[in-house]
Order: structure tokens, then C-alpha cells, then sequence
């Protein structure tokens, strides 16, 4: 009966550890957390998943999204931290704002992994070294660009402004007509609220993006402030990113702020009218990239690696993030365009030109800056 | 060997007691008494006020504006519940009631940010509400308004928690002693009359149970201000989220959320106090 037991217990481990020896070199499962909207989640889920598992057979993709704006940052930013102690983390990949970026390194929470990777070197753009006055280099490699602009409706308004001021006293002349979301309903509003403190701050705009930082500052911002909310009972408050191009779709407004991702999307899936169009007002309004990163202590660093190398590739670039999704690439353009055709890569420009964005797209304010930006809309503009 | 097995009782008791009074503790005990401690803490540590003071300072208006709109809508839902039960117990058409009856408990299965999502389209300047007023020719396409403000949060609130509240009080009217209604109806008195002095008195103590839990399950929601307004000034709910959120800030969204407990503490101990009232009796 002993022996029997015994022979029972031996075969047991014996079988435990000859399963789970090869299972771990052979399954291995790479969690992609993004933060964002949907459409993030989908782009892993459904396009960069199955590419990946195809070359690489024993890698199963978790793609999970943490949510819009720098909220979904965050989660992934207290994850992390929560499992600091640890040997080995459960996010493989990450990808995260701009603000978020420049905490996690600072806290030791990403991997310096950019040139141990064969695309690192793909991508030289300032965006790519410095996250809102934070050192990121080598710790990220950027997924996309983004870029806030003005969308409207050309059948309402003939001759839409191009600058801040111009669209002050239009939106006075069309009450209601102009919509954003504010500051606490995605990002387009809070693009629009940065790009009034750029144009109205009456300082300079640059010191902001680039700083030193210094804490008088906002104090200069007040006269701003007091436009914005004497500006803001004559537009209407939309609720979210999605809200405004809701409400632009149904003809509530005629212009708002939009990233001009979603507005290429939403008119690619019939959501808005192929009509419409987008304007990038001057001085200027901010945009912000995406940034693939990798945690210092991934499970499976050699595998999210080879991930962000796919990820990260020209012929990727091209189809996914430009022509499946409409952002602008993450790695130089020299690099993405020759893998495209002419009219796929003008289709990205035809409102908002590289001119314009060279001239007019802004990077949002430092760290500090911006959120001075914010508590400063909260107290003066909102309450 | 007499006290073994009632120790063992005891200890039984206990054993099976445990799982529930430790999740209890863990996830609701232990996280209330955190965030109330960490209300009062610095970011760099120590005691301060400074997030209560800070908390006025940027959401006076939104602590406000979220008591009105909650009062609001609980004062509606008492209405109107009062309403539909008095309907169900005193209507005279029987298909009518059975109508009703079967009409008023659906919102209860739907959730919040399904009934936002709903109101986003059905109360927008150019949505189904108002282009089916249009198409019946009672407004112009000019003259539409967006219901998509404090009006929709209210409206939402109300159409979601009516439900929950005439069931319960629909509930305790069926069970009055109808006799009470006969001989009231023999003397002459209305419908209205026999509603207000003589069923809605009877049903106080469950329609104030009702409206408590409304108001305390009102004071949570996130999903319908965010969705259905985003504007300023907004509830104290969609400041917690954006504190955490855009600026790691707990100190000051927990002190909002003490401002909260406060709010609905009191609702609590005005519900316990009609219960002490009453003899103990929730």
C-alpha cells in the first residue's frame, strides 16, 4: 500500500515536471497592454496579432487596452508599480502616452531596449528622445503621430478661420456653432485648451513645449483664461472626442476640435459626411505621439522585443498605422513612403499639408506646463 | 465535555462567518478607512487639509451642482413613483394598469451607461426625440434643443431609479388594507384626495427607504454625467476620475470622495433615524 503511494506520489512530480519544462520553452504568451481607444486594442487584437503569431508559432498575443487618454497611461503606470518587487512582470509590451512616458522612466519602470532592437534606429524624430521635457531615449520607439486640427463642415462655413483669434469672433458671430469637449472628456479638448494658452498665453509658446519650467508663469495666463470662458458661452460643450465628431455628424455643430486619426476613420466607416474638412489653425495646436515601450522586467523581454521590431518596421508602418488606421508614422516618413503608393500617402496630407504641419503642429507643453494648463482651466474656466 | 460541542459551535460559527466578514473587510472596510485617511495626506506625507482645500477651491460648483442635480432627480422619482403606484392601486381601467404594470419595471435591467449611451442619441439637438417632434410637425428643425446637459443627467437618473422605487412602493400599496380606500371612496373623496392623504401617508416609510437608496446609488454613477453631459459644470464623480487620471492627484479625489460619504452619510442617518423611529425597524 506504501509503495503504491509512493510510486503514485513519484509518477506525480515526475509528471509535473516534465510537463511544465517544455510547456514554459515551448507557449509562451506576450501580454501588448495599450492604452487608448478602442481602435488601439483592435489594431493588435486583429492586425498586428496574427502577423506575429504566424512568424513566430509558439507565441499566443494578448492584446488588453486600459482605456482613452492619459487614464489608460496611468493603469498601466500603477501595474507596473504594484509589481515592482517582483521578478517578472506581466506586461510584455506597453504602449503609452506622452505624459505618462517620462514618470516611468523616471521610476526605473522601463527597459532601455530601443538599440537592441534592429528598427531603433528608424526613428529620429525629437518626439522619439524627449516626452514633455522628460529624457526618454532609448527607452521608446514611436508607435504613431498624432495631430489635433479644426474639423467643419465647407457647405456651412465658407471661409473658416485660421488662427485662434479669427475663430474667437467667429464663434461670437455663430453662437453655438463651434463645439469641444473641454478638459475632462478626451484629448482633442484639451488639445484646443493648450493651443488658446499658446496663441493667447502672451508668453512664449516654445518656453512652454521646451521649458525651463518655472511656476510664475501661469500666473501670466489669467487674461487667457478669462477669454476662454467669456469664448466658451458662445460654443457648445461637447461630451468626449467621439461627441464632437457625433455632434459635427449630426450637424448640432458645424466645426470643432478632432485628431485627425478619428476623423479620417469615422469618414472611412460612413460616420461622418465624406464632405467635411480639416484645418490646423496658427499659431498652432499640439499633437502628440504614441510610444511602444517594454517594462524593465517583461517575462518575455527576448519575444516583446521582436514584437516591437515588427511593430516598429516600414512595411508595418505603411499598411497598419497609415493606411489602415490614417495616422502619421511613428518612424521617419523617408522610410514608410517608399513602401506606399503615392496616393495612399497624399491621402494623409490633403487637408492639413506637411507645410502645415511643420509650421503648426505643436508638441503639448512639458510635464509642469501642462499641468498648470489644466488646474488652471479647472479653477478659471470651469468653477 | 458539557461546553465541547457549543465551543465547537461557536468556533463553527465563526469558521463559516469568516469568508464573508473577510471579504468584507478587505474590499470594503480596508479601502473606505484607506482612501478616508489618505483625504488628509499630504503628497509628500503628513497631515494636511490641504485637498479638502483644493477640492473647494477648483469643484465648489460641481459639489453644488451635484447635490442639486441628485435633489432634483430624487424629488422627481418620488413623484413619480407615487404616480405609477397610486395608478396600479387606484386606476380604474384594467388594461391600463396591466399596461403599466408591465411597462414600468424594464429600465430596472438595463444599465447606467446603456441608458447613457441611449440618451446620447435620443436627446442630442438633432436626435430621435427631437426629430420625431419635428416630423410631427410641434417644432421647427430651428428651434431644437440639446437636452444634453444637467437636463439629461436628470432626466437619465430619473428614468433609470423610477423603476426601483415604484416597485417597492407599488409593492407596499398593494398590501395597504384596502379598506381604508373603500370607506374613503364611500365618503366622496377623489382619486387624488384618497392618493395623498390616505395611501401615500401609509407608504412614507418605503418610499423614503427608496429615495435613500436612489440618492446614494445616484451620488456613484461616473458613466451618465461623463457620457450624457462632459461639460462644465459637471459631478463630483467625473472630477474624481480626472483627478486620478490626469494628474496620479488621490489626495484630492479622495477628499472629494469624503465629501461624498459625507453627502450620503447623511442621507444614511436620516434613513436610520426614521428606522430607530419606528422602533428599530429599517
Amino acid at each position: 500500500m506504501k509503495r503504491k503511494l509512493w510510486l503514485l506520489a513519484a509518477t506525480a512530480v515526475a509528471a509535473l515536471t516534465l510537463g511544465a519544462v517544455p510547456a514554459a520553452a515551448q507557449k509562451v504568451t506576450l501580454n501588448v497592454v495599450t492604452a487608448g481607444d478602442q481602435n488601439m486594442v483592435d489594431y493588435v487584437k486583429d492586425y498586428l496579432a496574427p502577423m506575429f503569431e504566424k512568424d513566430n508559432p509558439n507565441v499566443t498575443v494578448k492584446a488588453v487596452g486600459t482605456g482613452p487618454g492619459d487614464a489608460g497611461s496611468q493603469k498601466i503606470a500603477e501595474k507596473l508599480t504594484a509589481q515592482k518587487s517582483n521578478n517578472a512582470w506581466d506586461v510584455d509590451v506597453a504602449v503609452v502616452h506622452q505624459k505618462m512616458a517620462g514618470d516611468m522612466v523616471k521610476e526605473g519602470l522601463l527597459a532601455s531596449y530601443v538599440r537592441e532592437v534592429s528598427t531603433g534606429a528608424l526613428s529620429t524624430a525629437a518626439s522619439a528622445k524627449n516626452a514633455l521635457g522628460a529624457n526618454v531615449d532609448g527607452f521608446v520607439i514611436p508607435m504613431f503621430q498624432s495631430q489635433t486640427a479644426i474639423a467643419y463642415n465647407p457647405a456651412l462655413v465658407k471661409d473658416p478661420p485660421k488662427t485662434f483669434a479669427e475663430l474667437e469672433a467667429w464663434a461670437k458671430a455663430n453662437p453655438k456653432k463651434f463645439g469641444h469637449n473641454g478638459i475632462k472628456g478626451g484629448m482633442s479638448g484639451i488639445s484646443f485648451v493648450v493651443g488658446w494658452i499658446y496663441a493667447n498665453g502672451g508668453g512664449d509658446a516654445d518656453r512652454l513645449m521646451k521649458g525651463p519650467y518655472d511656476p510664475a508663469l501661469q500666473n501670466t495666463w489669467d487674461a487667457a483664461f478669462a477669454r476662454l470662458k467669456e469664448f466658451n458661452k458662445n460654443v457648445t460643450i461637447t461630451p468626449g472626442n467621439a461627441g464632437t465628431l457625433d455632434m459635427l455628424n449630426r450637424g448640432e455643430i458645424v466645426m470643432g476640435p478632432v485628431w485627425v486619426d478619428m476623423f479620417y476613420t469615422w469618414m472611412a466607416d460612413g460616420k461622418l459626411p465624406p464632405t467635411m474638412k480639416l484645418n490646423l489653425i496658427g499659431p498652432g495646436m499640439p499633437g502628440q505621439p504614441m510610444y511602444y515601450v517594454i517594462p524593465a522586467k517583461a517575462a518575455n523581454m527576448a519575444a516583446a522585443k521582436k514584437f516591437v521590431e515588427l511593430a516598429t518596421s516600414p512595411k508595418v508602418q505603411a499598411d497598419g498605422i497609415v493606411k489602415k488606421f490614417n495616422w502619421y508614422p511613428g518612424i521617419d516618413a523617408q522610410h514608410v513612403k517608399a513602401q506606399l503608393d503615392d496616393a495612399t500617402w497624399n491621402k494623409l496630407f490633403v487637408d492639413v499639408t506637411p507645410q502645415d504641419l511643420a509650421a503648426k503642429g505643436k508638441t503639448f507643453p512639458i510635464k509642469q506646463y501642462f499641468d498648470d494648463i489644466l488646474q488652471g482651466y479647472e479653477k478659471k474656466v470651469a468653477n | 465535555m458539557g461546553a465541547g460541542p457549543a465551543i465547537g459551535h461557536r468556533h463553527l460559527g465563526l469558521f463559516l462567518v469568516a469568508p464573508a466578514l473577510a471579504t468584507v473587510l478587505i474590499l470594503f472596510v480596508y479601502p473606505l478607512c484607506y482612501s478616508l485617511v489618505t483625504a488628509f495626506v499630504a503628497k509628500e506625507g503628513g497631515f494636511t487639509f490641504g485637498n479638502f482645500l483644493r477640492a473647494f477651491e477648483f469643484y465648489s460648483v460641481d459639489i453644488a451642482f451635484t447635490l442639486v442635480i441628485i435633489g432634483i432627480s430624487t424629488v422627481l422619482i418620488g413623484l413619480c413613483s407615487v404616480a405609477i403606484g397610486g395608478y396600479l392601486t387606484l386606476g380604474e381601467n384594467p388594461r391600463a394598469v396591466a399596461i403599466l404594470k408591465w411597462l414600468y419595471r424594464w429600465p430596472l435591467f438595463i444599465p447606467f451607461i446603456v441608458a447613457a449611451q441611449c440618451m446620447r442619441t435620443f436627446l442630442a439637438k438633432n436626435g430621435l426625440m427631437n426629430n420625431t417632434f419635428v416630423s410631427l410637425g410641434l417644432v421647427d428643425p430651428i428651434n431644437t434643443i440639446s437636452l444634453l446637459d444637467w437636463r439629461g443627467i436628470i432626466i437619465t437618473f430619473v428614468w433609470k431609479q423610477l423603476p426601483f422605487v415604484a416597485l417597492l412602493v407599488a409593492g407596499a400599496m398593494a398590501s395597504l388594507d384596502r379598506s381604508t380606500i373603500e370607506s374613503a371612496r364611500n365618503l366622496g373623496a377623489g382619486r387624488l384626495r384618497i392618493l395623498v392623504e390616505i395611501v401615500v401617508p401609509q407608504v412614507q416609510q418605503t418610499l423614503m427607504v427608496g429615495l435613500i437608496l436612489s440618492f446614494v446609488t445616484m451620488m456613484s454613477v461616473l458613466s451618465v454625467p461623463i457620457m450624457v453631459s462632459g461639460g462644465s459644470p459637471t459631478m463630483i464623480t467625473v472630477d474624481m476620475a480626472f483627478r486620478i487620471n490626469s494628474y496620479g492627484d488621490y489626495g484630492t479625489a479622495n477628499a472629494l470622495g469624503f465629501i461624498s460619504y459625507a453627502l450620503t452619510g447623511f442621507a444614511a442617518w436620516i434613513y436610520l433615524k426614521r428606522g430607530v423611529s419606528q422602533g428599530g425597524k429599517p
